[in-house]
């Protein structure tokens, strides 16, 4: 009929013009590449390619603009710092083959490896570290972490807020195989932050030649990490495949690997039974059947939640009622029966595990200083009553993710139970409830704080500027201490600092009161060996990695 | 018919402006900045408005509007917040391809089966397949395509291994979402037939069509079906935009890299450029389906005239 062969025709026509964009794996990389890679890995379980995934798009490969994390993964696989974060989480040289590090501590010396290379055959040299330490302390960088250098580097802000030209950056090519930074004061940890995916090089011609298009697909970017990236999607996910320029690339054991973007975990599940995944994060549901299985392990971020108190607030400003509600919360039932999804308890605001003095960790240093006691909590709640004069009603800003709002209820019920007190919940998205904590509209809010380097300071510092978002906390003898650990040139003074900083944050001031250190459940394809989870920055190294 | 589509297509820039205008100041409302507001604060005040000033967020939001709509005028959408320096055309561009497809599938699915469905209800009333006709279009309205989309997965993707579980890699993986979407355009396509085609049946002109000797087949393609298939073409118009232009459940079930969870993501981040640029698509792409189906009736129906002086064509 007429009419059906006209509709048909329309059809017919809107698919011709959708054929060609439909663009599967990866629209992006040009069509003659995609076509090959899907015969190649299909299928994680295959012999040769692991297949990860993440729950968020990969938002940028340009280095000056990656914050989050799932770039930070794909950037520290196809890219490499002067040093590299081990198996056991520890920095080890990299591009770098050695570093010396002046008596006074504020000037390092890096050595190049010998025949260092990009993946286009070009040489990688110290000027391709100066090169992209500048353009990190530039108004260009725009992934807000321009502080991780300007903070240490000698005029870093001068030269951020141009007042000082290139060359009096205390970032040198001594020549093409060495590279100094000089240091404003003593930082421990600096060998640490050259893992980061800010301290990568980049070619200064390759990235200027590209212009704007620099790093928006495969083929315009270059690489000097583990892995090349094949195709890049955003939204569907990267390939790669083992960098042969690679300095140790004989260590490399897998070929390929993948890294697809899934958002409902229940897909993630079905596809790691389905045989695509090498390896699927549990949520907590799933987490009492699986534990039991041979697949099964967890592991611990240095990623705290916790909740900020506001004290410029008629009700939070007095102490007694900010320390029973510190006491009043049961941390550990929280992480192992309410989220029982690999978090652990908070037990200080320095999360499990991070550095400490080499022997020791932070947290075994400081010891538990969040203990649960219903007893104490009361005794602090009518103390407080009796100093505001009325019983107060209190309002918990929370953001409205599922588990934000889990941990929200809980701490509704403790609150009730300990203290015999109903907190209304208001949530509110990201947005928002940030915009209430920058303004000042809070009571007290569950917030969190990745660290960005294993270090304590990566969350001490965040005090020190008393912001609405840090509770307005102005303490003199609080930052003082911290301003002493940043010049401490002994390693056990600044130490000592630090965990008297964090006591005074945590106990004596209770500005804070931590609640969890965030985790993740896992199932592992018993194939996969050492696939290595990091616990901050770029969580998965592939390099590591290897099959059987 | 040309003077009827060019007055159309005045009109459609103009519903486009206002949409535009009414989007962006509404945007504007929303509260925080495209940037990851905790680093964003940690950041120094200069710094901040450094920022700010290099996207041109710091002009007041009447001037944003302004070179905004200029902008969008010369073509260009601007780039990305959220995925920093991407182009907010090729971003979108990117992500219609796979939302169009499972939507097109899903609607040629639906409507055939439908159609199907629909007339031999009608045809015969009151019979087993009308009642079974019934039973699935109420399944198919009733049940949300998430839930068909999950036991699909679960059950044609893991259990049975017949499809890929999910990604976007070849023809095989469009084909599960495909029919997932496809339920409730299934379920309301028959309704509709049914419905219509009772009414038609019952006419005057049909009984006089079987008088004249026409076989039964003849009488339901020529005369029944084309006048039942009217209110048909009107409930495609929406049906079309809103499976082409995604379906957000339904892509992040089978980790599509689809339109429909773009456009979420961009609002939940602020990311303004894209959040235009896809309300821009969203809104002319609405319009136009809308104009293709007035065209349509006149070709259905030559009763209907749509331009008041002259002829349809």
């Amino acid at each position: 009929m007429k009419k059906s062969k006209l509709l048909a025709l329309i059809l017919a026509a809107a698919m011709v013009i959708t054929a060609g964009g439909c663009g599967f794996t990866g629209s992006s990389g040009g069509t003659a590449a995609s076509g090959t890679e899907q015969t190649a890995s299909s299928g994680a379980a295959s012999s040769d390619t692991i297949t990860v995934y993440d729950t968020n798009e990969i938002r940028t490969m340009v280095q000056w603009a990656a914050s989050d994390t799932n770039s930070f993964t794909i950037l520290n696989n196809v890219s490499e710092g002067l040093y590299r974060l081990n198996a056991k989480h520890e920095p080890e040289p990299a591009l770098a083959q050695d570093c010396k590090i002046s008596d006074d501590k504020l000037t390092y010396t890096f050595t190049l490896r010998d025949g260092l290379k990009w993946s286009n055959g070009t040489s990688l040299t110290a000027k391709d570290f100066v090169f992209s330490w500048l353009k990190q302390m530039s108004a260009d960088a725009t992934n807000g972490y321009s502080f991780i250098m300007t903070d240490y580097i000698v005029n870093g802000e001068e030269y951020l807020a141009g007042k000082a030209k290139a060359e009096d950056v205390g970032v040198k090519a001594l020549d093409d195989k060495t590279f100094e930074v000089k240091l404003k004061q003593p930082t421990p940890y600096f060998i640490r932050l050259t893992t980061l995916p800010m301290f990568f090089p980049l070619n200064e011609e390759f990235v200027k030649s590209k212009g704007d298009k620099y790093g928006l697909d495969a083929g315009s970017m270059i690489y000097c990490g583990p892995y090349v990236l094949t195709s890049y999607d955003p939204a569907s996910g990267s390939v790669m495949k083992k960098n042969d320029s690679y300095w140790d690339a004989a260590n490399v054991k897998v070929p390929n690997v993948k890294v697809r973007i899934i958002k409902e975990q229940a897909t993630a599940l079905n596809a790691y039974k389905a045989g695509e995944l090498s390896r699927v994060i549990l949520s907590s549901s799933d987490v009492p059947a699986m534990k039991s299985s041979p697949e099964f392990s967890s592991n611990n971020e240095f990623r705290t939640t916790y909740l900020q108190f506001n004290l410029t607030d008629k009700t939070l400003s007095n102490k007694n009622i900010r320390t029973a509600l510190g006491y009043a919360i049961d941390r550990k039932t929280l992480a192992d029966a309410i989220l029982s999804d690999g978090s652990a308890p908070a037990t200080g605001l320095i999360p499990n595990y991070m550095y400490g003095n080499g022997k020791e960790t932070f947290r075994e240093l400081n010891g538990d200083i969040t203990a649960f006691d219903a007893a104490k909590a009361k005794e602090y709640w009518d103390k407080g009553v009796k100093e505001l004069g009325s019983v107060p009603t209190l309002t918990l800003l929370t953001e409205d993710d599922s588990v934000t709002k889990t941990v929200a209820t809980y701490l509704q019920s403790e609150f009730k139970k300990n203290l015999g007190i109903d907190v209304k919940i208001d949530s509110k998205t990201k947005k928002a409830r940030n915009q209430l904590m920058d303004n000042n509209n809070f009571q007290m809010a569950i917030t969190a704080w990745g660290a960005d380097y294993d270090d304590a300071m990566t969350y001490m510092d965040l005090w020190t500027n008393g912001t609405p978002y840090r509770g307005s906390y102005k303490s003199d003898t609080y930052n003082g201490l911290i301003a002493d650990a940043k010049k401490q040139t002994d390693d056990e003074k600044r130490l000592q600092d630090m965990l008297t900083a964090e006591k005074l944050l945590v106990v004596n001031d209770a500005v804070v009161s931590p609640l969890f250190y965030r985790g993740s459940a896992y199932l592992t394809k018993p194939n996969v060996k050492n696939l290595v989870t990091h616990p901050f920055g770029a969580p998965i190294e592939f390099k590591y990695a290897s099959l059987n | 018919m040309f003077r009827y589509i060019c007055k159309r297509m005045v009109y459609l820039l103009i519903t486009l402006l206002i949409i535009l205008t009414t989007t962006f100041f509404l945007m504007k409302k929303l509260p925080g900045t495209p940037f990851d507001s905790e680093r964003f604060s940690l950041l120094p005040a200069d710094q901040q408005a450094q920022l700010l000033e290099k996207y041109g967020l710091n002009d007041p939001v009447i001037v944003q509007y302004g070179k905004y709509i200029l902008n969008v005028a010369k073509g260009d959408f601007g780039t990305s917040f959220f995925y920093s320096g991407q182009p907010v055309s090729g971003v979108i561009m990117g992500r219609i391809g796979p939302s169009a497809l499972i939507g097109i599938q899903a609607i040629l699915i639906g409507l055939s089966i439908g159609l199907i469905l629909g007339i031999i209800a009608a045809w015969r009333h009151n019979s087993g397949i009308d009642y079974f006709t019934m039973v699935i279009a109420v399944l198919g309205v009733s049940v949300p395509n998430f839930v068909a989309a999950a036991l699909l997965q679960y059950y044609v993707g893991l259990k049975w291994g017949l499809l890929p579980v999910a990604f976007w890699e070849s023809w095989k993986n469009s084909v599960l979402p495909s029919i997932a979407l496809s339920f409730s355009v299934t379920a309301m396509i028959a309704r509709f037939m049914r419905t219509e085609m009772l009414d038609v049946l019952g006419q005057d002109y049909i009984v006089t069509a079987k008088a004249k000797g026409l076989n039964q087949f003849k009488v339901l393609m020529r005369h029944a079906v084309r006048n039942s298939i009217i209110p048909v073409v009107t409930i495609l118009g929406p049906i079309v935009v809103n499976l082409l232009t995604g379906s957000l459940a339904v892509e992040n079930i089978y980790s599509i890299p689809g339109i429909g969870s773009l456009f979420v993501d961009s609002i939940k981040t602020n990311d303004y450029s894209t959040i235009m640029g896809i309300t821009v698509f969203y809104s002319a792409f609405y319009i136009f389906v809308m104009l293709v189906v007035d065209i349509l009736y006149s070709v259905i129906d030559p009763r209907i005239r749509l331009a008041s002086n002259g002829k349809g064509d």
